[in-house]
């Protein structure tokens, strides 16, 4: 069975087991390419199809006892893409997104951020430029359809093949493959983290221009650009003395701290993905006075760690296990 | 039997044989029991004292909150509170303040200090289950003391402190280390949607 065959049967919107059937037909030594494609596959789908539909909705997530809800608009036109969200619980915040220009008003301060999400453009060149990466440490399971915010959509559950990461379910709406909700689960299966859309309307009539509009309205706000320098770790002085299974990493930037600005006190970010999760490593020089004990803390998905090294002060977070977050905490070493 | 169900029904006399030399030996030796029994005395202190109610020394609830936060993280496991708002509170000046006897003279009082009962107790049981606490912990009674920039949170390793620095790396975190094939949409809009209860200053 080809790729092609198989991406004809999703857009055909075949039902789930069919699909199913057909994967397993494969014989033994063709399953593992036919299994990681089919990986990669799910992904890109989900990927393609918020690039593809417009939609409206409310999204709300619950990580660890609390939880948050907004208010979604979504467009594409050609290869733009627009999003703008309006929390509904805590601060009120507006952030609009064009393409990877991230806007965030906080009518609260009466401040607007504005900055470039680097990251947000970076998908379809990590699924090209790892290959088979993801496929080597997480397997796809199918479990099912389900109706979610008034939608059928396909269940599919990404297992991880050790247990230094998360594993997630994925609902995704059956016509295009949109995620629709989104659940991390620890080692035990056990639900961390849950986003989903409470309601959704498919294909609503969201102008493009209007949202740029109001992303531009920036009178009687004060404007922050937070300065960002790209870095690597190397220049800087840091390597991981032993690579963590699936994790490479990513990028190194400096970021200046907007709350107590000093030479010398921005924290470096140096961040990992195995592709679906990632780890910041944030390093500061040690201040007695703020870091007085080492410690570990859970929010919902998030982990995080603080340790001393020398005369710095390591923060590793990140959306993984405890242990792994240890591995990354333990072999960071100033290069020799 | 659960330490708070054991220390209540020690307090009010209820146990004995094997029950009361195991609620003593707790008492003594368990900390989050000792907690208890505190507790459980100052609500009876409340309900039978006809001079209103004195409030309770804010150091002693401090270190209660402490504890009984601690208690809470051991039972819950990997999971952590939210940012914990005291689930004790001081009890608040409007109790209505000592009149001359009547007939029904303390019902108004003892509905307000059993809610604060119930509400302390129901708070000591929840806590055994992951992912109560949060949203159930918002005293209705108490005002919650004006908030700060720093917030101790409960955690296996016992209390962390959520500082401004640490909002600013959770933030940094969310919005630059997203690098994931899971990222459009549901992670952006997660990062989006979702705000760590405290929000120091951003």
């Amino acid at each position: 069975m080809n790729l092609k065959l198989l991406r004809l049967l999703a857009l055909a919107g075949c039902t789930l087991p069919a699909m199913g059937h057909v994967a397993a037909q494969a014989s033994p030594p063709a399953a593992s390419v036919v299994e990681s494609r089919s990986i990669n596959d799910w992904l890109m789908r989900m990927h393609e199809a918020s690039r593809k539909r417009s939609y409206i909705g409310t999204f709300v997530v619950s990580s660890g006892g609390a939880m948050s809800s907004a208010k979604i608009w979504h467009v594409c036109e050609g290869d733009q893409q627009m999003e703008r969200v309006e929390t509904l619980t805590g601060a009120p915040r507006s952030i609009f997104r064009h393409n990877d220009q991230v806007v965030t008003f906080m009518p609260d301060h009466k401040v607007v951020r504005s900055e470039k999400r680097e990251s947000l453009g970076m998908f379809p060149q990590l699924l090209q430029s790892t290959d088979g990466r993801i496929a080597d440490f997480y397997k796809v399971k199918q479990e099912g359809t389900e109706r979610v915010a008034g939608v059928e959509a396909d269940i599919v559950l990404l297992v991880p093949k050790d247990s230094m990461r998360f594993g997630y379910r994925v609902w995704t709406e059956q016509k295009k493959g949109l995620v629709v909700k989104l659940q991390t689960l620890d080692v035990d299966g056990k639900v961390l983290e849950q986003a989903a859309f409470s309601e959704l309307q498919l294909d609503a009539p969201v102008k493009m221009d209007k949202l740029l509009q109001m992303m531009g309205k920036v009178d009687g706000y004060r404007v922050e650009k937070p300065l960002l320098v790209k870095t690597t770790a190397s220049a800087e002085g840091w390597v991981l003395k032993a690579p963590v299974a699936g994790f490479k990493p990513m990028s190194c930037y400096k970021r200046p701290v907007t709350a107590n600005p000093g030479p010398g006190d921005e924290p470096l970010q140096w961040i990992f993905s195995d592709g679906l999760a990632s780890v910041s490593i944030f390093v500061e020089p040690f201040d007695r006075q703020r870091h007085e004990r080492e410690s570990s803390l859970s929010m919902g998905a998030t982990q995080t760690i603080t340790r001393q090294l020398d005369s710095y002060w390591v923060t590793v977070m990140g959306e993984v296990p405890m242990a792994t977050l240890k591995l990354f905490a333990n072999g960071l070493e100033r290069k020799k | 039997m659960q330490t708070s169900e054991l220390m209540s029904a020690l307090a009010d006399g209820q146990l004995d044989g094997e029950d009361f030399a195991a609620a003593l030996h707790a008492s003594r030796h368990d900390d989050s029991a000792a907690a208890c029994w505190d507790t459980y005395h100052l609500i009876g202190d409340a309900l039978r004292s006809s001079h209103g109610v004195r409030g309770a020394d804010p150091a002693f609830l401090s270190r209660l909150n402490q504890r009984l936060a601690q208690e809470a993280s051991l039972g819950a496991g990997l999971q952590s509170a939210g940012p914990s708002q005291p689930l004790v509170q001081d009890l608040p000046a409007a109790l209505p303040p000592h009149r001359s006897e009547a007939a029904n003279d303390g019902e108004f009082r003892w509905k307000l200090v059993a809610g604060f009962a119930s509400l302390a107790a129901v708070a000591a049981i929840a806590w055994n289950a992951a992912g109560l606490l949060a949203p159930a912990a918002a005293p209705q009674l108490a005002q919650a003391p004006a908030p700060q920039q720093v917030v101790v949170v409960a955690s296996p390793q016992g209390p962390v402190v959520r500082d401004a620095r640490f909002e600013e790396l959770l933030a940094a975190h969310k919005q630059l280390g997203g690098t994931s094939a899971l990222q459009e949409p549901s992670g952006f809009l997660r990062n989006a949607t979702f705000e760590t209860p405290l929000n120091a200053g951003r």
